[in-house]
């Protein structure tokens, strides 16, 4: 049974499950309590210790049919099953020795022997390797070509081992071989269906929809089709936003100001009251600074509503303490300094106009989380709040969204304001549900209804 | 009284007023068997609390229960100084001063002997428990519900750690406290940001979906026990399609409740669209959840 939890706990860290040394111990601490051949129960006690969160969850429950359900062998008879593990083993052997096809078609052949670590490591590695091709020349074909590599090694060992069986190497009856070449056959059919199902992750609570309140006539008119005036009148509302933003936060300021006990000043107050401590004097805490990061998209696709985003983006770095704005359409650029020194309209004016942006060539969603990556990861901390601005149309290169998952678990909280109505979401190259299982919460915001009352619950 | 196996659990949790799935009572036992702390994520209003009142319950202790909020620290969660009363006390006992240091020769002295009655000042009298604290030092022991802890801040789900691994506390002017009795810990978390991967390995880990079917009736039959058959079939199928809506805020357990309760005071029997349409402030908390629901009346209702 240890052995059997152990090879268990590998295949799950080799598919990327953090899974630590103490919680092995702990489950099988706790097998000793359970009637193992429940299979609830079991599976209960593994889930319980090993998958963590809901997001790992999914992910637990598909690596466990496929260790205890897909990959055993439906045999009774325990002798049986101990001669035919050994007869895979020396398969497995066989089929290394005569071909070297490199450390793929040995993962493979492991797996048809019965161990799924070295198959299942190996499209983790492919599902989050970057491409790192240079920037003229982008194309999400590096994890296909790798996917590509891996199905060929199948069917080399596919092959390798039927060729095997035909010439009845182990010299047994026919009904045997028969049985064997099925297995076989079965195992083939479950490395390839792993290797071609990507996992959907899931996430809970994630889609926040922007309550109905109606405060402006406008508020619900998209930002793309707005008049001149109504871009003035929009301005004041975001400047009303703004002030209204550093009230609450003044206000938080106000409602927690008892801390300890300072001494210091307590004292000093009661030197007036000949020593008497009539004044009892609390330390103020300091408020948490949230510090935000945000990512705006400001190519063709969201233009029309690039300027007001650009005025969000503005507000915040007013508001908050340490934001870092940055904008992309094919690279990041850091507009904080920028935001710093001008006035708002000024910083539009000048983002607008930078050289260094190119307003014209297509979003690449993939290169600016790279990029953010490479360059600008240590922003995130666990006090972090990240925004991201962008209608997620990624014109089909590679999205890159296992980034975004590592950025996730960087920072206290994602939110993806999208530009677009909802019901546009995911059709074409819009990469918005990948991204949405890595974000703690995804919005539309597409008017001021709706930026409104996402300002308002950010503070 | 500790549960025996897993039946047991099953078995006691559901005599305390709460239908457990078998996920639930394995995951309770193992927790209480090994004494490890339990992470309960669900979504709002699947019985996350609940469960850990009827853990209480059911293992007959106490309920001491910590609400989490942005802000919450170790003066409001483990113990606090009660200054007030320690610079009363001082007041008091000042004239007493006289009579300590009356018999020293030298300042030094008399600073000596008032540094021997500095633990009068220090003591249990003066300390304020706050939930964390009386869980550990209660000589019963208890159940302690830290509810939201995902509301909490970073710093002190840091400082939880120490308590969860190794139940004790430490407390600069007294040492060290152990726990007396170690009590059963449940965390609740909304999933409004993920706990860190320290605390996450010092818990077991549970995750409380919404309950299937025959479960839902089950416990609006248990809390609802006047509840007609046919009635409370209809309703948790009407609750369970609306659902499947894609909601702002899907009804939850809690809410299933509410509306039996209402249409039982409104003394309705039967499931109709026009009764589920007025009452339908119960279950929906939005008003675009409201209109949502109303256009899809014929799906619901049938």
């Amino acid at each position: 049974m240890v052995k059997l939890v152990q090879q268990f706990v590998s295949c799950c860290r080799a598919a990327g499950l953090r899974i630590s040394t103490s919680e092995t111990l702990d489950s099988l601490r706790q097998l000793q309590l359970i009637d193992p051949t429940d299979e609830t129960q079991f599976r209960t006690l593994l889930s319980a210790n090993f998958a963590k969160s809901r997001r790992d969850q999914l992910h637990f429950h598909r690596l466990y049919h496929l260790f205890f359900h897909e990959m055993c062998m439906n045999l009774d008879d325990v002798d049986q099953a101990e001669a035919w593990s050994d007869m895979f083993k020396k398969t497995a052997l066989i089929l290394k020795e005569e071909h070297d096809h490199g450390p793929v078609y040995d993962a493979v052949v492991d797996f048809l022997a019965g161990s799924p670590m070295g198959l299942v490591a190996e499209i983790r590695r492919i599902r989050e390797e970057s491409d790192d091709q240079p920037a003229q020349l982008r194309f999400n074909l590096g994890p296909l070509a790798s996917r590509l590599n891996v199905l060929m090694q199948i069917t080399a060992a596919a092959e390798a081992v039927l060729a095997l069986i035909r010439d009845n190497y182990f010299k047994v009856s026919p009904a045997t071989l028969e049985e064997m070449a099925a297995h076989f056959n079965n195992r083939l059919d479950i490395a390839r269906g792993i290797l071609l199902q990507d996992p959907a992750n899931i996430n809970t609570n994630k889609k926040v929809k922007a309550s109905d309140r109606h405060r402006k006539d406008f508020g619900e008119k998209p930002f793309s089709s707005f008049t001149r005036e109504e871009i003035e009148e929009m301005r004041d509302a975001v400047d009303r936003l703004v002030r209204k933003l550093k009230n609450i936060v003044s206000r938080r300021w106000a409602a927690r100001k008892r801390g300890n006990l300072d001494i210091k000043r307590t004292l000093r107050a009661s030197a007036k009251y000949n020593g008497v401590p009539v004044d009892i004097h609390f330390h103020r805490k300091a408020l948490r600074k949230s510090r935000v990061v945000t990512l705006c998209d400001l190519s063709g696709s969201v233009w029309a509503a690039g300027r007001f985003m650009l005025n969000l983006l503005y507000s915040l770095q007013e508001c908050f303490d340490k934001v870092s704005s940055f904008v992309f359409v094919d690279q990041l650029t850091d507009v904080t300094q920028t935001f710093e020194e001008h006035e708002i309209s000024e910083a539009i004016r000048l983002v607008m106009a930078d050289e260094n942006i190119h307003y014209h060539a297509p979003t690449d969603y993939g290169e600016t989380l790279r990029n953010f990556k490479k360059n600008h990861m240590e922003l995130l901390t666990r006090k972090t709040t990240l925004i991201i601005v962008g209608d997620a149309r990624s014109n089909y290169m590679n999205p890159e969204d296992t980034i975004l998952g590592q950025m996730r678990d960087r920072c206290r909280r994602v939110i993806w304001l999208n530009p677009e109505p909802e019901n546009l979401w995911g059709t074409g190259d819009s990469e918005m549900m990948t991204y949405a299982t890595h974000c703690h919460e995804v919005r539309a915001c597409r008017n001021v209804n709706q930026l409104i009352s996402f300002i308002e619950e950010l503070v | 009284m500790a549960y025996k196996n897993v039946a047991d659990a099953h078995k006691r949790l559901e005599k305390a007023g709460y239908i457990p799935s078998r996920e639930i009572a394995t995951v309770v036992f193992l927790a209480q068997a090994t004494q490890k702390p339990i992470l309960v994520e669900g979504p709002a209003g699947t019985g996350k609390t609940e469960l850990a009142k009827a853990v209480a319950r059911s293992l007959d202790r106490e309920l001491i229960r910590l609400q989490c909020y942005e802000g919450l620290d170790e003066a409001k969660a483990l113990y606090e100084w009660e200054y007030a009363k320690q610079l009363l006390y001082s007041q008091m006992v000042r004239d007493r001063i006289n009579d300590i240091i009356c018999a020293t020769a030298t300042l030094t002295e008399a600073v000596e002997q008032i540094a021997q009655q500095e633990d009068a000042f220090f003591s249990d009298r003066f300390i304020l428990p706050r939930p964390l604290l009386q869980a550990i030092t209660s000589a019963n022991p208890v159940v302690l519900l830290i509810d939201e802890v995902d509301k909490s801040d970073p710093e002190f789900e840091a400082f939880l750690l120490e308590m969860l691994s190794d139940f004790q506390v430490s407390i600069p002017e007294l040492g060290t406290r152990r726990a007396v009795q170690i009590p059963f810990v449940l965390l609740t978390s909304n999933n409004y940001r993920d706990m860190s991967d320290a605390l996450k390995r010092r818990c077991v880990h549970l995750y409380i979906d919404y309950p299937d079917r025959e479960a839902e009736i089950a416990i609006v039959r248990l809390k609802i026990p006047n509840i007609e058959q046919k009635l409370c079939q209809a309703l948790v199928d009407a609750i369970r399609k609306i659902r499947t809506l894609d909601l702002k805020k899907s009804p939850s357990i809690s809410e299933t409740l509410d509306w039996a309760k209402s249409l039982i005071a409104l003394q309705i029997h039967d499931l109709t669209p026009e009764v589920v349409s007025e009452t339908l402030n119960v279950i929906c908390k939005y008003q675009m959840d409201l209109e949502k629901v109303r256009n899809n009346l014929d799906r619901i209702v049938r």
